[in-house]
């Protein structure tokens, strides 16, 4: 029993971390129609922001987390207004191959800047644990879950009841009609970019606060949560939260029960699990758990 | 006596391949390249490049079969790559088979797996389409790394396949008293084969099959109106990709003489995508262009790199940027650029040109 | 008009016959490699100009295994500079090296091969596993010699590849006679390992069976994961659960670095011994230092960085500080230095013999005989690939924070019997 308690904390804390790169996958998608696949690039580069700040300019740690995120924020903004921009009523594919292309742009950018070895930030956290009930509970891992919950409870406060979320919402819904309202798009698409941004800068700096430390490949946890945002449905940002805790949650317990019950299916199975419960719940549910069925016409 | 060259006036003269005089000029000029061409080139550096080149044009042929014709959007197209290259070390490495052979298994292979995977196209549209093919990337790659007796495991395999069709050694080729290396062989088998895939392809699209593909593309239920059955196309196109996605692999592997599974990852896939946008979208001409684009543009920076200021070439040297660094970064950025300013790719600038000369002294 | 399509297509028939005649005088395949002078000075040709030599560098000098790539090839460079200073190889021959990046990616080391092959005597590093296989059959029909920069156990009998120091099997049996014998265990001990999940890890565990049946104790448990994983409390709390006293692990530095953070955090303290290359010098200054100090023994070989009463230790100190004073200390370093002495041997032999040809350099990689690396790493014992014999000592290493790279020795030069009795067989056969 302390075993499975055990696994499924960690997978608390792994999920959480999708969640985070999820519903940034999904803020983006939600309001503009395009799959961002330089989250994991915006995630690296705010885990490096955060490096700087914390270690080179010696910032408290909680404000570079801050800085980090505004940062990224920024950074997300910038390229909605010089590239995509330029994109609106071009097909979604083009779209998504030049986020493809800020990919491959941020990657080599990042090793030029700050090289390819192991880096560790300056944190409170690092291996730190604490116990209760007889669990050990790494202090890095509680954070994670206590700030995603209160990202995602503000996210939702944010998206729900400030006029700027409800302009995101009508958007998404209706991009002409929302212009026809007064709503302005470019002030819509560009906080979506900003919002995923620093979700992915938070997630970044949560993980490299973490015994592995920080390298460049840091950002490859932003393919494992494309099951996530497509399990919970890709136009639902409760999905995407939903979506990360499942995935999380599963990937951690096949690994926790790898030798007792998935030998047979050969090493690691944890690793494409994710993709095995993707594909398993769409074609029950061809648009995810929440995801809006896409009504179709001739 | 005859009309004017770009007149037509019947079904036939559509159909036409290389109708006008300039292209069949066109096509004489390409035919001299390519026989002429490895004996001018004899760098064996330039002659790999140029055979990677043709082996993706081959696989990039059927992606956009795939993804620019029938519009169904594939991320795994590595695993089907992967797939071939195992098959030609087994069929052609361990059996012995002949080239034809092995290329045909592969395809057949290939084509079997499509066949497992299309029928999900039924189902999932666009987006989602997309992230389950990615799933098939880190399932096959799982599998690459487990089914050992296939597969060699982690420390993957020698691919041992012959490349003879009937007397002619394409690895030890001897014509004429004159005899040429493995890679000047190896070019003109890899380009005669990407010759034959990309007339097959075009044959196909222009045909009836090919319409249906491109109605199921603009809007399926609309082709399911008028009697196209979308299902069946989109399993077939996903069969036919994967055939020929088999078929670069196997001519990969066997190439290459090795194989290991951290070959088939997302990033093969994510380059085939590249290339076929950079090229353009549903035109059998930009599949090709786009990979010679996308092949040769980072074999050049590299070899011209010592030239480029700011690129470090050697550890411990001058410069801030390593040279996979800047090719990474500047093939993100021409993506990004090529897309903003010109959606319809390589194929379309060549479209624009030659519409130019046509209409010329009109600029419409 | 049919007869002027008909004309049409005969022009470019002729221009097609025209162009098959040009390329009938194209072969290429025939190219004999020049040079060869039967004694006395060696002739110039492929990468021998007749005072400078030329060795190919086949390296990742980008990417996540850039790391390895790029302390390994300093390694390279900083042996030759050292050499070059003394006039070079035979007191006259100066030494240049073509680096070429391959990121790791087995087609990439293809092309790159075949870019340099030309100008180059031989390959004194490729890097990788999954590289150096790729280029073998190239290496076997171009009669090229390389130095693979790896320690698999299949490179001992491949001819066309000069390996150095113990292979990754040997430092596994080694760790764990060293456990049996003093570090604690017994054969009733719960032994375990923990292995990532490609060639590299396949070696280590390889060993550590070969010492198990050896030695007559057995695995209780195996944990595979692949490179990159975020999260380790699965395996970790698997080997918990398996009540493991030792763990082998075989990692690369990120990946060790999490594990063991990760055991710290579970309270998981069993004893770990660490193949080589798990381990870096940020390591000893992380967070889980004092968790490595206590549990950790590192599996390597020479002696701990800076030791200078180790002969080849001191020579390569006062090369770095000449030559490379920004490095850092570094064991793949070191495995450059290695290689580069090794290839140094060959050449000096092929030089004697009047001969700095492929064939003469092939030839002199068999007369070498044994060859002492001075203390860095075991002596080489080389000949024909069927009866080379490499070296069997590892030595342990403890963490300890205060030392250049972190690492004490605990046990120097340690050989078993156990890994006197492993044979070493050909890839792929």
């Amino acid at each position: 029993m302390t075993a499975f308690l055990q696994n499924c904390f960690a997978g608390l804390s792994l999920g959480s971390t999708y969640a985070l790169v999820a519903l940034g996958f999904v803020v983006i998608f939600k309001s503009t129609g395009v799959i961002n696949f330089a989250q994991g690039g915006l995630l690296a580069l705010g885990a490096y922001l955060g490096y700087t700040f914390s270690n080179n300019l010696a910032v408290a740690f909680g404000v570079a987390v801050l800085l980090c995120c505004a940062s990224a924020a920024l950074v997300g903004a910038t390229f909605e207004r010089i590239v995509l921009r330029r994109m609106v009523g071009q097909p979604p594919f083009a779209v998504i191959m030049i986020t493809i292309g800020l990919l491959f742009i941020l990657e080599p950018m990042i090793t030029a800047i700050w090289g390819f070895d192991q880096k560790q930030i300056t944190n409170p956290w690092n291996i730190r644990t604490v116990e209760a009930g007889g669990l050990v509970f790494g202090v890095r891992d509680l954070w994670t879950i206590g700030l995603t919950a209160a990202v995602v409870a503000a996210f939702f406060v944010f998206f729900r009841y400030s006029s700027l979320g409800l302009a995101m919402r009508v958007t998404a819904f209706d991009p002409e009609a929302a212009l026809a309202q007064g709503i302005s798009a470019r002030r819509v698409y560009a906080t979506s970019w900003a919002i995923a941004a620093a979700l992915a800068a938070l997630a970044g700096i949560l993980m490299a606060a973490g015994p592995g430390g920080l390298t460049p490949s840091i950002g490859f946890i932003a393919l494992a949560a494309f099951p996530a945002m497509i399990l919970g449905g890709m136009d639902s940002p409760a999905g995407a939260v939903l979506g990360g805790l499942v995935i999380g949650l599963a990937e951690a317990l096949t690994r926790g029960y790898q030798d007792e019950l998935f030998s047979w299916a050969g090493s690691n199975v944890s690793v494409i699990v994710p993709y095995l419960l993707m594909i398993v719940i769409l074609l029950i549910r061809p648009y995810g758990l929440l995801g809006t069925k896409e009504v179709r016409r001739v | 006596m005859g009309a004017h060259r770009n007149v037509t006036r019947g079904y036939a003269d559509e159909l036409r391949l290389f109708g006008t005089p300039l292209a069949r000029t066109g096509l004489a000029a390409l035919v001299v390249v390519f026989l002429v061409l490895p004996t001018v080139v004899q760098n064996d550096f330039w002659l790999s490049v140029l055979i990677y080149v043709g082996i993706t044009a081959i696989g990039a042929i059927g992606l956009n079969l795939l993804t620019g014709y029938c519009g169904q959007i594939s991320l795994g197209h590595a695993f089907f790559i992967g797939a071939g290259a195992y098959a030609a070390a087994r069929v052609g490495g361990e059996i012995g088979l002949p080239l034809p052979l092995w290329l045909l298994a592969a395809a057949a292979i290939g084509a079997a797996l499509g066949g497992l995977i299309g029928p999900f196209t039924l189902r999932l549209r666009g987006h989602y389409l997309a992230i389950v093919t990615l799933g098939l990337v880190f399932i096959g790659e799982h599998l690459w790394r487990n089914l050992t007796d296939l597969t060699g495991g982690n420390s993957g395999t020698p691919v041992t396949a012959g490349a003879s069709i009937g007397p002619i050694d394409f690895n030890s080729l001897n014509l004429f008293g004159e005899s040429y290396s493995r890679n000047q062989g190896w070019f003109w088998l890899v380009w005669g084969l990407v010759a034959l895939v990309a007339l097959l392809a075009k044959n196909l699209v222009r045909t009836r099959p090919g319409r249906a593909l491109q109605a199921v593309r603009d809007r399926d239920q609309a082709a399911e109106v008028i009697g196209v059955r979308a299902g069946q196309y989109k399993i077939g196109a996903f069969m036919l990709s994967s055939a020929i996605a088999a078929m670069a692999g196997a001519l990969f592997g066997s190439y290459q003489q090795f194989v290991s599974p951290d070959e088939w990852n997302l990033l093969l896939s994510i380059q085939y995508i590249a290339i076929v946008i950079v090229g353009g979208l549903g035109t059998i001409f930009g599949a090709v262009l786009g990979a010679i684009f996308v092949g040769a543009l980072p074999a050049l920076i590299d070899r011209y790199s010592e030239a480029i200021p700011g690129v470090q070439t050697s550890v411990g040297g001058e410069g801030f940027i390593s040279v996979f660094a800047l090719n990474q970064a500047l093939f993100g950025l021409l993506i990004v650029l090529f897309l903003v300013f010109e959606p319809r790719g390589l194929a379309g600038i060549w479209l624009r040109i030659k519409a130019y000369f046509k209409a010329w002294p009109f600029s419409y | 008009m049919y007869a002027k399509r008909w004309r049409s297509w005969q022009y470019g028939l002729a221009l097609a016959g025209a162009a098959l005649l040009v390329a009938a005088c194209g072969g290429a395949g025939d190219e004999g490699d020049t040079g060869g002078g039967q004694a006395g000075e060696p002739a110039s040709g492929v990468g021998f100009d007749g005072t400078t030599i030329k060795l190919g560098v086949l390296s990742p000098l980008s990417g996540p295994i850039a790391v390895i790539g790029q302390p390994l090839t300093e390694g390279n460079k900083v042996w030759f500079d050292a050499l070059n200073a003394k006039g070079g190889v035979a007191g006259k021959y100066k030494v240049e090296l073509v680096q070429e990046d391959t990121q790791y990616k087995p087609d990439v080391t293809v092309q790159q091969y075949n870019k340099v092959k030309g100008e180059v005597v031989a390959f004194t590093q490729v890097l990788g596993t999954a590289p150096t296989l790729a280029v073998l059959p190239l290496l076997d029909s171009d009669n090229m010699l390389a130095a693979p920069a790896s320690l698999d156990a299949f490179w001992v009998r491949e001819q066309h590849l000069l390996p150095v120091g113990a292979p990754y099997q040997i430092q596994a049996i080694n760790s764990m006679q060293h456990y049996l014998t003093e570090g604690g265990g017994n054969r009733q001990s719960r032994i375990c390992t923990m292995v990532q999940d490609d060639v590299y890890g396949e070696a280590g565990q390889q060993g550590v069976d070969f010492a198990a049946e050896q030695l007559g104790f057995t695995v209780a448990n195996t944990q595979k994961f692949k490179v990159g994983t975020e999260n380790y409390a699965g395996q970790i709390g698997a080997l918990a659960a398996a009540r493991c006293e030792m763990v082998f692990l075989t990692a690369t530095p990120t990946d060790a670095g999490k594990i063991w953070g990760t055991a710290a955090q579970a309270r998981f303290a069993p004893k770990w011994y660490a193949q080589s290359p798990s381990f870096v010098n940020a390591l000893a200054k992380s967070a889980v230092a004092p968790y490595l100090r206590q549990y950790v023994t590192i599996a390597a070989e020479g002696t701990e960085w800076g030791d200078t009463s180790v002969p080849g230790m001191k020579q390569m100190i006062d090369d770095v500080e000449k030559y490379a004073p920004q490095q850092q200390p570094d064991y793949y370093f070191a495995f450059g230095y290695n290689q580069a002495r090794a290839m140094t041997a060959v050449l000096e032999k092929a030089v004697e013999n009047g001969d700095l040809s492929r064939d003469g350099v092939m030839k002199a990689s068999e007369q070498i005989g044994t060859l002492s690396f001075q203390g860095l790493t075991g002596d080489y014992t080389y000949g024909p690939a069927a009866k080379r014999n490499p070296p069997r000592s590892t030595t342990l290493f403890s963490v300890d924070p205060d030392k250049p790279f972190g690492l004490a020795t605990l046990k120097y030069n340690f050989t078993s019997d156990a890994a006197k009795q492993f044979q070493f067989e050909k890839a792929n056969p």
